[in-house]
């Protein structure tokens, strides 16, 4: 009698031990399983591309001189963020950047330069315009540069009255 | 030449604005009422200078007559050009109305300085000496005014030490455009109007 019940104890161990190894061996093989299936997971990301049918904004960025402002820093904030840039890169050989907007609202483009050069556009995006609307009507005041031809005439007799105006002021205060 | 907006901490500005203030101030002082009409020329000049473009092999920039504005005006090169460039910012875009004192600092201070150290060589009877030194006002005082602008930059971005060191090697073509363009005139006005070289602050 105690001999079979040894024998019963013997036997309930074996049969413990047993299971533990089973166990231990599902889990190694989950794991490695896993481990390998992980990368083959990542690999089986294609990659792809399409023409994209959205509007795009497309600026052209130059000196005053009439030089392009090519191969600079170029970022796009949108209305909704600020200080975090939208887009960020560079212009091109000829100083173009293009965005696509998502959302309503004034966006900006900066375009800086290493020597204390900085152009920003502002850009107002209506509703239209991203359902795809007339895209050409950006309003004027999304173009601002430097004046050109009988404008920038005016604008230099202008200021050059204006610093002789400036002096006959000075010259009657200093009378006074 | 001019910095734009934006790239200047406050500290920056605030310093521009108090080297600009102080300067505009003492040269007004200074100022002889009765040669105003000379100052008003000369700061037209120097608005009107940078809408002429100067093509330096495959870049092209603009006149800044710093040097001659310094030998001509002397202190009062602070209200001229303090004037010339608020011009510009408000009608032509160059620069900017917050950056203004930093922009007439690092362009003011160089014309001063070129009459302080240049001024009496220039009305030299020696002719080799007085064209010597108007170049050399002509030249260094784009130099000059180079470093003060990589400064500017740097003060504000320690990140763009490199950048400073880029704009001074980028201004030596003009520099040295400006060094004649200063030699002619020093030489013109020496023969036409030797009062002209002697600033325009009071006696």
């Amino acid at each position: 009698m105690r001999v079979k019940d040894r024998n019963l104890e013997i036997t309930g161990q074996h049969r413990h031990s047993r299971g533990l190894f089973l166990s231990l061996c599902s889990v190694i093989l989950v794991s490695v399983l896993l481990a390998f299936a992980r990368p083959e997971a990542v690999s089986a990301h294609g990659v792809g591309y399409r023409r994209s049918a959205k509007k795009a904004i497309a600026l052209e960025f130059y000196y005053s001189t009439g030089e392009t402002m090519a191969y600079l820093d170029a970022r796009v904030y949108s209305p909704q963020d600020e200080k975090n840039a939208f887009q960020s890169g560079r212009t091109d050989e000829f100083g173009r950047c293009s965005f696509i907007p998502t959302a309503e609202g004034e966006w900006r483009v900066v375009v800086r330069d290493e020597e204390g050069h900085r152009a920003e556009a502002k850009i107002p995006i209506t509703s239209d315009f991203l359902n795809g609307g007339d895209g050409n009507a950006l309003p004027a005041a999304a173009e601002s540069s430097l004046p050109q031809g009988a404008d920038l005439f005016i604008r230099s007799l202008l200021g050059v009255s204006l610093i002789f105006n400036i002096a006959v002021f000075v010259r009657l205060r200093k009378c006074i | 030449m001019h910095i734009s907006e934006g790239f200047l901490s406050p500290s920056a500005l605030a310093a521009g604005w108090a080297i600009a203030g102080a300067g505009v101030a003492w040269g007004l002082k200074k100022m002889d009422s009765d040669r105003i009409v000379r100052v008003s020329m000369a700061s037209s000049v120097f608005f009107l200078a940078s809408l002429i473009n100067v093509k330096l092999g495959p870049s092209s920039t603009h006149l800044s007559l710093i040097g001659p504005i310094g030998l001509i005006l002397g202190w009062t090169s602070f209200p001229a050009i303090f004037t010339a460039l608020l011009l510009q910012a408000v009608l032509f875009q160059f620069g900017g109305l917050l950056v203004l004192g930093a922009n007439t600092a690092s362009m003011a201070t160089p014309a001063v300085l070129a009459y302080l150290v240049f001024g009496a060589a220039t009305r030299s009877r020696n002719l080799r000496l007085a064209s010597v030194a108007s170049f050399a006002a002509g030249f260094l005082a784009v130099m000059t005014s180079a470093l003060l602008v990589g400064l500017w930059l740097a003060l504000s971005d320690p990140d763009m030490m490199l950048t400073a060191k880029t704009i001074f090697a980028v201004h030596v073509p003009l520099a040295v455009v400006e060094g004649v363009t200063t030699l002619f005139m020093t030489m013109f006005l020496r023969r036409a109007f030797p009062d002209m070289l002697k600033g325009v602050d009071r006696l």
